[in-house]
């Protein structure tokens, strides 16, 4: 693998998605290329960035509320119908 | 039709403890696909109550957290985009690598710095903007892989489309996401160091200026313009990577 081949497919090594051959073929680059390892690391950092500020915010509790009852009404007209 | 009803009167299983747990994450997204509270809660709703319905629909052992957001994905198609469908133009040629860069030039002491951050003082607020900003079909693979932690092949399954195609997606996605974050924090300042300096695309050659008689080499200076679209933290180096324009959706492929 070369520095080229590694920006291409950097996110996907990252998701852990490249299979298991390429994605040692990546490992050992980064092993032996500084430019890459620090790449990696950028990218690494921003993803965990992204993913700490859109934090997944609580449903509104009238949400949970609403799906519970929707759920109980449909279960009702169910059971009615039996 | 064998549905939620059947399965709990036969086998004792609890619908709401099964889909509940799953209820922040959908609204979540929800939030991000319709971007307004209300319609958001009426899409939960109704992909719970689908959901529910269509439980004969689910093949155990397959993930069930993906199976309620391809129904959720389903409903939005059929209730909101109708409504409001405008294709997306995007000019890919210019999204181009620049993220690294300022990182490099920016803040290098950054990678050996774990707690610092390039953009630390950015709020959430302009983050998930950011991210909305995208165009739908790229903000939702950024979001299920990014967010949600599916893999491609669930989100291949979310999105009724190739593995190659979410590849592509995740691909121009991100690179679109980490553009638009450069450009806030340029605009609001975020970047502690550095000059904006005119971003260089295949597209954008530099035109042989007619020089004024006199004039020296300073002419040469490629000064930024207003309104200049490509005008990013860059710095004054060739890009050494640019995207292949040209590139089929369904390239990418795992081994």
């Amino acid at each position: 693998m070369i520095c080229y081949d590694v920006k291409r497919v950097i996110y996907f090594f990252l998701d852990g998605q490249l299979g298991e051959n390429k994605q040692k073929d990546f490992t050992s680059h980064l092993n032996l290329c500084g430019d890459c390892e620090r790449r990696a690391a950028i990218q690494s950092r921003l993803r965990q960035f992204v993913k700490k500020r859109m934090h997944i915010d609580p449903a509104p509790e009238h949400l949970k509320r609403r799906l519970a009852r929707a759920v109980r009404a449909f279960r009702a007209e169910w059971s009615a119908s039996q | 039709m064998k549905s939620a009803e059947v399965h709990e009167h036969e086998q004792g299983w609890d619908f709401e403890k099964a889909a509940m747990p799953y209820v922040d994450s959908l609204y979540n997204t929800a939030y991000r696909m319709t971007r307004n509270s209300e319609d958001a809660e009426d899409l939960v709703q109704e992909t719970y109550l689908k959901a529910y319905k269509y439980y004969d629909k689910f093949e155990e052992g397959t993930n069930f957290k993906a199976w309620l957001f391809k129904i959720m994905k389903n409903t939005f198609i059929n209730n909101y985009r109708k409504k409001k469908l405008s294709p997306h133009k995007i000019d890919f040629s210019e999204i181009e690598e620049s993220y690294e860069r300022v990182i490099q030039k920016n803040a290098p002491d950054l990678i050996k710095d774990p707690e610092s951050e390039i953009f630390q003082d950015m709020m959430d607020e302009d983050v998930k903007r950011s991210l909305d900003s995208l165009p739908h079909d790229y903000k939702m693979v950024v979001l299920l892989a990014d967010i949600e932690g599916f893999s491609y092949k669930e989100i291949a399954e979310i999105l009724d489309c190739p593995v190659g195609t979410v590849m592509s997606r995740l691909y121009r996605g991100r690179k679109m996401l980490e553009r638009t974050l450069l450009e806030y924090a340029k605009k609001y300042g975020y970047i502690r160091s550095g000059e904006p300096v005119k971003m260089r695309s295949r597209k954008d050659e530099v035109k042989p200026k007619k020089r004024a008689p006199g004039e020296g080499d300073a002419a040469e200076v490629h000064e930024p313009e207003d309104g200049d679209e490509t005008v990013l933290f860059a710095d004054d180096e060739e890009f050494e990577f640019e995207l292949e324009e040209e590139r089929e959706e369904e390239e990418f492929q795992i081994e």
